[in-house]
């Protein structure tokens, strides 16, 4: 799972969850790509989950790019404590993922194959999403 | 390369709310420059522009602009969009001329088969190539057929139209050919990888407490984040 080697602080204030995405919203490495619909924290284990879920459906042919990393931590604090005594504990790690975001690319398969194995991803992801295809030169209408 | 024609209108509003009143009208934003002419502001008809940019010429199409009674050639420069919608918000226009050399990015499409157990990895979607503004080319075919794992196209061994030439490094990788897992190393990997979703959450996971960070005891949980991370 992708987890950050080292970080300047243990705890952080929960990111900001508006607005939309001002880079990455195009398929770059790949030929197609998922696409964020909405705003959503994307833990690390759902973003491993979403890549072997594709990863189990292409098979050995193709590759997968990932581009969000999970820096931010997220704490919580356990259960039936008190309120007060401080900032929970770090419990999960997040990407703050805002819409327009492109967070998964895949090449070297069909297309039919690449949606397929998308659209099961998706499933593991916390927010609405859709297939996009890399523009190639040509606008594609739907993208 | 055949012009798509567009009228375009000067356009006097600027600033986000003069540019918004613009769109709602159904035109697009755009600027004309180039030549050493000052810039200049037009809005273009929005549903024909996203019609030019479909053709087969796709972003290198190139526009027959009509405006304040006069006429110019230009290439569109750079599109920018809504990232949800898709709609073109603005456009910026570079004028070139009949004979005129121009720096421009062409797709790249692989075709044929490679080794059957080899896995495609395209390293380059465009390759920049210098060609004559009214002769543009649509996209470069690269054949990967007969080639075998470990083996590579480099863009000074793609076959270039006539008239372009390349603008980019010649030793600059375009395709290379992978060799793929066996299934046994497939197969590994994917259970590792699902044994550590499946796991349990570790308490105060993956966090590695900065070495100033005064007071923390690393535990099981720093240990399970060097681990995740090196992998």
């Amino acid at each position: 799972m992708l987890i950050p080697r080292r970080v300047k602080h243990r705890k952080q204030h929960h990111p900001s969850r508006s607005g939309v995405a001002k880079g990455g919203t195009r398929v770059t490495f790949g030929e197609f790509g998922i696409q964020a619909l909405e705003p959503a924290y994307v833990t690390n284990r759902q973003i491993e989950s979403a890549r072997i879920a594709m990863t189990r459906h292409i098979r050995r042919g193709g590759k997968v790019w990932i581009n969000i990393y999970p820096d931010r931590p997220l704490t919580k604090k356990p259960a039936e404590t008190r309120m007060g005594s401080g900032k929970g504990s770090p419990e999960w790690w997040i990407a703050n993922v805002k819409p327009g975001r492109v967070m998964f690319e895949l090449s070297g398969v069909s297309e039919p194959v690449a949606a397929e194995a998308m659209r099961r991803a998706m499933h593991k992801l916390p927010m609405k999403c859709r297939f996009v295809r890399r523009e190639m030169g040509r606008e594609m209408g739907d993208v | 390369m055949p012009e798509v024609r567009i009228a375009a209108e000067p356009r006097s509003e600027f600033g986000k709310g003069g540019a918004r009143r613009t769109r709602r009208a159904g035109k697009v934003p755009a600027v004309l420059y180039g030549h050493g002419t000052p810039p200049r502001h037009i809005s273009l008809p929005a549903r024909e522009f996203a019609h030019a940019l479909r053709t087969d010429a796709g972003m290198n199409v190139l526009l027959r602009l009509d405006v304040d009674g006069g006429s110019e050639l230009a290439l569109a420069k750079a599109v920018q969009r809504d990232p949800l919608r898709g709609s073109i918000e603005h456009v910026d226009l570079i004028m070139v001329r009949h004979g005129e050399k121009v720096t421009i990015d062409v797709p790249v499409t692989l075709v044929g088969e490679a080794a059957r157990d080899g896995v495609v990895d395209q390293q380059l979607m465009v390759i920049s190539l210098e060609a004559e503004a009214t002769a543009i080319p649509q996209g470069i075919d690269v054949s990967v057929d007969g080639l075998g794992i470990g083996d590579s196209i480099t863009a000074g061994q793609v076959e270039l139209p006539a008239g372009a030439t390349l603008q980019i490094e010649a030793d600059a990788l375009v395709v290379h050919i992978l060799a793929a897992q066996s299934a046994e190393q497939f197969e590994a990997e994917l259970s590792d990888a699902q044994a550590d979703v499946s796991g349990p959450v570790p308490v105060g996971v993956g966090v590695a407490p900065d070495a100033g960070t005064a007071g923390a005891q690393p535990g099981p949980a720093e240990a399970d984040a060097t681990a995740g991370a090196s992998t």
